[in-house]
């Protein structure tokens, strides 16, 4: 980093106007809501935002303020922010987050999701090989916060027995949507009402959030900077997509991979 | 304030202390270990192999070996690589190539507390039993910034164990056979041992050396300078001293707190029977060797 860079940033850090990240001056009564990318923390998020606020529809741009990503805010944001805090990460383990509720999702969907994003943000475009994708993908390649496997098992081996880790799956919630969230509720402390879990999960469900997405997608931070606006970011919001789209060879490569946790997870093994 | 521009001035200038966050590359080798589980003794028997015509000393180490806690961002920048490293950060995905040393937690809990009393980072009388519980919980002045020994140790070895640019030692094991774990150490490093050269560097790098090199060094090393000599920091290069001084209520809560993974790493359970870690955590290898050496008793 050039010195005028350095110094920028310094002014920036006495005003508490840096991006937190590692900076984040965590507290005991934090929640982290975690996972690898691509496996459902947005939505999961706004389940939890629609929740915190159900007294009027909730936007991207109020989740990402109710639940705001450690990489996306500035410290002075955090240090204003009301406590208890929810705020999302997609790091590894990390011994400050106290309180964690870690989302899981299929490695074999969530690489075509993250195929997918990066298609978004301009990075790779169609002609890409999805084996090279898969190759970098099992080796951690382009992610800074581990492969998938590191990122799952670092979460799991420290805190999977821990009374203050909630371990959901992205595909559970797909299915028992209202079920979860509940999980999700009493973890956080929060007292709701059956009628208020299916309000928001109708609030959360893809299409709504799609529509919202192309109403204000282009103010919300994390479709900012992403060059393609013809690639949404609000998928498919399916499990198993990866039966019909990724090669076998790719299937092996990542079961070979991760077997052994995946199938701890659940997660059946096809090869 | 006056702290924060101080952090500054420092950071502009590159002579903040690397940390966990400085520029990796993709050919550093990063020796790792919670604190006080024989990382110095392993940097000084690497040293010596490395650099049989200088004899490793706490003087120079930082330069064959640079404690990432220790030193700063820009002298990290400025050594030539491939570079070798010390730190003892839990689980980065960054560390490609890493050596990873573990050690008997009972045993690693009183170092620790003799460390953290040199240091002041509690009071020289703090009592034992309250320093257990905050010690099996992280929560510790230092800690924090490490995470628990158990989520350290599961950290590295859920996320690295048996896949290649990884090396698991044992610090017990280290010590029943030093020269047969620095052959392991140079296999994986890719450097040349021979049976003599491993010898050379064991007796160079062994405790009493290090003992008489800490007490004439010691206000010129940058982790030792200013601080009480009273208590060394190189400590007693044995294992098993928790039999005699850990009492039975602490050795309990350690191992209920940690049994599965002690279990799996083959320290024996002596009042918490316990199974090993379930899959996929399981699978570490035979560790039997050294646990057939008599435990020397410390004497007190």
């Amino acid at each position: 980093m050039s010195v005028i860079h350095k110094l920028a940033y310094g002014a920036r850090h006495i005003l508490a106007l840096d991006i937190a990240g590692h900076n984040l001056v965590t507290y005991p009564d934090d929640t982290f809501l975690v996972s690898y990318p691509k496996s459902g923390n947005t939505w999961t998020r706004f389940l939890i935002a629609n929740l915190l606020q159900n007294d009027r529809p909730l936007t991207l741009l109020d989740m990402e303020r109710l639940i705001p990503f450690v990489d996306g805010q500035t410290r002075r944001f955090f240090k204003a922010m009301p406590r208890p805090r929810i705020i999302k990460d997609h790091g590894p383990f990390n011994p400050q987050y106290k309180n964690v509720i870690y989302i899981v999702r299929d490695p074999r969907d969530v690489i075509i999701s993250a195929y997918n994003f990066l298609l978004k943000g301009a990075i790779i475009d169609e002609t890409y090989p999805y084996m090279t994708f898969v190759d970098e993908f099992v080796r951690g390649v382009r992610s800074p916060v581990g492969s998938w496997g590191e990122n799952v098992a670092s979460w799991l081996a420290t805190r999977g027995n821990s009374p203050r880790f909630l371990l959901l799956r992205y595909e559970d919630m797909l299915s028992e949507t209202v079920y979860e969230l509940e999980k999700v509720a009493s973890f956080l402390g929060m007292r709701v009402t059956a009628d208020h879990l299916t309000e928001a999960v109708n609030r959360s469900s893809a299409d709504k959030m799609r529509r919202l997405e192309k109403m204000h997608g282009d103010d919300w931070t994390q479709n900012r900077h992403m060059k393609r606006k013809d690639i949404a970011f609000v998928r498919s919001a399916t499990a198993g997509g990866w039966r019909s789209i990724l090669p076998k060879s790719a299937v092996a490569e990542i079961e070979s991979s991760w077997g052994p946790l995946m199938s701890q997870l659940g997660y059946e093994l096809s090869v | 304030m006056k702290d924060e521009l101080k952090y500054l001035l420092n950071y502009i200038s590159g002579r903040d202390v690397a940390g966990r966050y400085f520029a990796t590359f993709p050919d550093d080798t990063f020796l790792v270990s919670f604190p006080r589980s024989g990382n110095t003794w392993t940097r000084f028997l690497i040293g010596n192999l490395v650099q049989p015509n200088e004899p490793i000393t706490f003087l120079n180490v930082e330069k064959v070996i640079p404690d990432t806690a220790a030193v700063s961002k820009g002298y990290l920048k400025r050594i030539r690589r491939p570079r070798l490293l010390k730190s003892h950060q839990f689980f980065d995905s960054r560390y490609k190539k890493v050596m990873y040393i573990v050690r008997d937690p009972r045993d690693v809990v009183l170092s620790y507390y003799n460390w953290q009393r040199k240091y002041g980072e509690i009071e020289d009388d703090y009592p034992l039993a309250p320093y257990i519980t905050r010690f099996i919980s992280g929560d510790l002045p230092g800690l924090i910034g490490w995470g628990s020994w158990g989520e350290h140790v599961l950290s590295w070895l859920a996320t690295r164990y048996n896949r290649p640019g990884f090396l698991l030692l044992r610090y017990e094991a280290m010590l029943a056979e030093p020269a047969g774990e620095l052959k392991k150490v140079a296999e994986f490093m890719g450097i040349e041992a021979t049976p003599e050269s491993l010898a050379t560097a064991v007796q160079r790098s062994s405790a009493e050396n290090m003992r008489t090199m800490e007490r004439s060094q010691s206000d010129r090393w940058i982790v030792t300078k200013g601080r009480r000599k009273d208590i060394p920091f190189v400590g007693e290069a044995r294992r098993g001293s928790w039999h005699s001084l850990l009492p039975d209520s602490a050795v309990e809560q350690i191992e209920s707190a940690w049994g599965p993974l002690m279990k799996t790493l083959g320290y024996d359970l002596t009042r918490c029977p316990s199974s090993a870690l379930q899959p996929p955590f399981t699978q570490l290898g035979n560790w039997a060797t050294w646990q057939t050496q008599p435990i020397r008793q410390p004497t007190i």
